[in-house]
């Protein structure tokens, strides 16, 4: 009765406002374990594989694995970062961008020369960038040549692991120009928890999502190009597994090559003509640099690669956290928050929960609801967050519905990490050309407090 | 100064535009610009027109035009416009005017009514029922309305959906202003609808093909719906591709030219009729 009586004194008492972001959710992490089966180490060994694998992906990588607390080798020649974790930190290792940004201590680690690109800054979002399109000598955009590819920030040039790598043979991509021409496009980096249940997803389950929406929200799965397959990892869910996602990320984010993507990979725009043009100076280890171990014991077998799969795998998803229903004044606005969402329509393509296919790796990866919040469908986002990237069938505003789940953590929003408000996040789906657009108009539609409830929602995620 | 100006344009040249959607991946295309698409609406006068359709919906007074819709679907469907009424930042109702198309549609559907059959099966767990599904007449044309609530959302919704050229032809009032719902749908007492346009039949191409070419196209496991209009010759007069990768709709456009199909025949007389042709990958259907 107590209670009731201070949820309506609270009610009364708000002021006619705008929408407020309280922020990212304080308290524990919510995130970051093991599955409840593989902490119970079910099967026998899989906790040393989960734990080897957290290990390696919070390792530090140097050329040659010989800096002081930088083990693993395979750095560069480009890089974006100096290990996975640097990245994927917040709330727990396996996240996404931390309050520090880890991009600008990384950009001189070990004497490398390197210049911090303006849109890199100690408190902003983790960031990789793509050009739009290929440049001319003078850096203008030739906007008959769509690029896309990733231009890793970074080169080991100046290192005192890379002596014969300068910046005689390497070159940053030149960033200001670029930025100057509106040539650029960010990612920030995707979190990673509970991508195991993603992964086993069954297709038709997925596909028994579609048209299941009172909205005309439209949608359609990225494929993979080999044999048809939904794939459903990425912004643009242009990576069909969590091995080829751990793979091309080591080879694009930190350089290394391994053995999914087993050279070293130029810019784009140093292979524009088929020819990769690294400096030999710069290559400076044999590849693939992460390999499988043939002469370890059983859990250390594995490449980084594949123990970077079965991390991620093996990652519980986030825990929703309302808090204490008598000592958190919000408990029942954001329970309310999760009708409204469903009402106004986010639940079309922010699609609840989906059932996992039986497991064959560990049990509480099979028969379990993945509360994602994504139906994992491409959507047009309109011109607003258009950015202008072809990735397999997903066209320039096209992206994978983003899960929700951990949303209440996160400190920046949107692809490319835009903002740190939600109330500026959720508005930013509607702009010409977005599948959003009747389900934001509803959300504008919304008193208020209806607003603010669907925001303290979203914060328990 | 003069070479200052011609720095400034050269720099200005160059520049990527912000707010464009410049790298497209399935969109709609057709194989002429003259015969009118659903896609391809227009505002003028106070006025919603669209020619396909033979639509013209009379815009309530003071709603304003909201950011224009996504492309067409795969599945057919397709978002034509949208209007709110605003008071300050908040909408106080807003209306959508969306069209399924029927040979596409991902569900078992024979008509508009089975399209809103399946709306009320969808909406029916989370939303409270006003009114229907039932049968109105607005301008003299029979719509099928569903009329619900949010049990927590203080929101209110109205479909009418009416069916024309194979589409089921939905107008949608969303708001908590129930005078300003009301307003609206009044003024749908105004809208025009109909016109000349062929005769639309489902799997007539299918069943009628007597001659076909098929086109070399990139295989991207996407979905290509496309409307054709076949002439009274048998061949393609007209063909609308609803979501294509480039590089695949003009291999079809041009294979679509060699088609040939037993002409369509009302009361002893060829004549145009107009149907669905799907490529690539097979729709996905969903459950019933």
């Amino acid at each position: 009765m107590r209670l009731r009586r201070l949820l309506a004194v609270l009610f009364l008492a708000l002021p006619a406002f705008s929408q407020v972001d309280p922020g990212p959710r304080g308290g524990t992490a919510d995130a970051g374990g093991p599955l409840p089966s593989v902490a119970a180490n079910n099967p026998v060994t899989i906790l040393d594989f989960f734990d080897n694998g957290k290990e390696e992906f919070e390792a530090i990588n140097s050329v040659f694995g010989t800096i002081p607390g930088a083990p693993d080798p395979g750095l560069g020649p480009r890089f974006n970062a100096l290990g996975c974790a640097r990245c994927h930190a917040h709330p727990a290792v396996g996240g996404t961008s931390p309050a520090t940004n880890p991009q600008v201590a990384d950009a001189t680690a070990a004497g490398a020369t390197n210049t911090i690109p303006s849109f890199i800054t100690a408190t902003g979002p983790v960031r990789e960038v793509r050009f739009k399109y290929f440049t001319d000598a003078a850096g203008n955009p030739i906007t008959t040549q769509p690029n896309g590819g990733v231009m890793p920030l970074y080169t080991i040039a100046g290192r005192s692991d890379a002596s014969t790598c300068t910046t005689t043979y390497i070159q940053q991509p030149n960033f200001a120009v670029a930025v100057a021409k509106n040539n650029v496009s960010f990612r920030i980096p995707t979190p990673l928890f509970g991508l195991g249940l993603i992964e086993n997803i069954d297709e038709g389950t997925l596909q028994r999502g579609i048209g299941g929406s009172p909205y005309p929200v439209g949608g359609t799965f990225n494929r993979s190009p080999n044999d048809g397959t939904i794939s459903r990892f990425g912004w643009k869910a242009q990576n069909k597994s969590l091995e080829l996602f751990a793979g091309e990320a080591y080879n694009v984010e930190q350089g290394v090559s391994n053995e999914l993507f087993p050279q070293e990979r130029p810019h784009p725009e140093e292979n524009r003509d088929g020819m990769n043009a690294l400096d030999p100076r710069c290559l400076l280890n044999p590849t693939p640099e992460d390999h499988t171990n043939f002469n370890a014991p059983a859990d250390e077998t594995p490449s980084d690669t594949v123990l970077f799969a079965i991390f991620m795998r093996l990652l519980a998803p986030p825990v929703q956290n309302l808090g204490n229903p008598v000592t958190n004044p919000n408990f029942s606005r954001a329970l309310n928050g999760s009708n409204i969402f469903i009402d106004i329509g986010c639940g079309s393509c922010h699609r609840e929960k989906f059932l996992t296919a039986q497991s064959s790796i560990t049990p509480d990866l099979g028969n379990q609801y993945a509360r994602l919040f994504s139906d994992l469908q491409l959507h047009h986002m309109g011109t607003g967050l258009a950015d202008n990237i072809q990735q397999g069938n997903a066209g320039g505003d096209q992206f994978r519905t983003a899960p929700l789940w951990g949303l209440g953590k996160r400190r920046f929003f949107l692809h490319d990490g835009r903002t740190s408000n939600l109330v500026t996040a959720i508005t930013a789906h509607q702009s010409a050309g977005s599948d959003a657009n009747p389900v934001i108009l509803n959300y504008l539609a919304l008193s208020a407090s209806d607003k603010q409830d669907l925001i303290y929602f979203l914060r328990s995620l | 100064m003069p070479l200052l100006l011609l720095l400034l344009w050269l720099s200005q040249a160059t520049l990527v535009p912000e707010g464009e959607i410049l790298v497209k991946g399935a969109v709609p295309s057709a194989s002429d610009a003259s015969t009118p698409v659903p896609e391809e609406g227009r505002i003028g006068e106070g006025r919603y027109r669209n020619a396909y359709f033979g639509l013209t919906y009379p815009v309530p007074a003071g709603w304003i035009e909201q950011p224009a819709g996504p492309p067409p679907s795969e599945a057919g469907s397709y978002v034509l416009t949208q209007f709110a009424l605003l008071d300050g930042e908040r909408v106080k109702a807003h209306v959508l005017v969306s069209a399924q198309d029927l040979f596409f549609v991902p569900f078992e559907a024979a008509g508009s009514k089975d399209v809103v059959a399946r709306m009320r099966t969808m909406v029916q767990e989370q939303y409270a029922f006003e009114k229907g599904p039932d049968q109105v007449t607005i301008a003299g044309r029979t719509f099928e309305r569903l009329a619900y609530k949010g049990r927590r959302a203080k929101l209110h919704w109205r479909m009418f959906t009416t069916e024309t050229r194979c589409h089921a032809l939905t107008f949608t009032f969303t708001g908590s202003d129930t005078a300003a719902l009301d307003a609206a749908e009044k003024a749908l007492g105004q809208v025009v609808l109909g016109g000349d346009a062929p005769a639309c039949v489902n799997g007539y191409a299918r069943d009628h093909l007597v001659q076909r070419t098929t086109p070399a196209f990139q295989q991207r496991y996407n979905t290509i719906p496309v409307r054709v209009i076949i002439d009274a010759e048998g061949k393609v007069k007209h063909a609308h591709l609803l979501s294509a990768f480039p590089e695949q709709s003009e291999p079809i456009l041009k294979a679509l030219r060699d088609w040939r199909f037993q002409p369509y025949v009302v009361a002893g007389k060829a004549a145009e009729v107009e149907t669905g042709l799907v490529f690539g990958r097979p729709p996905s259907r969903v459950a019933p």
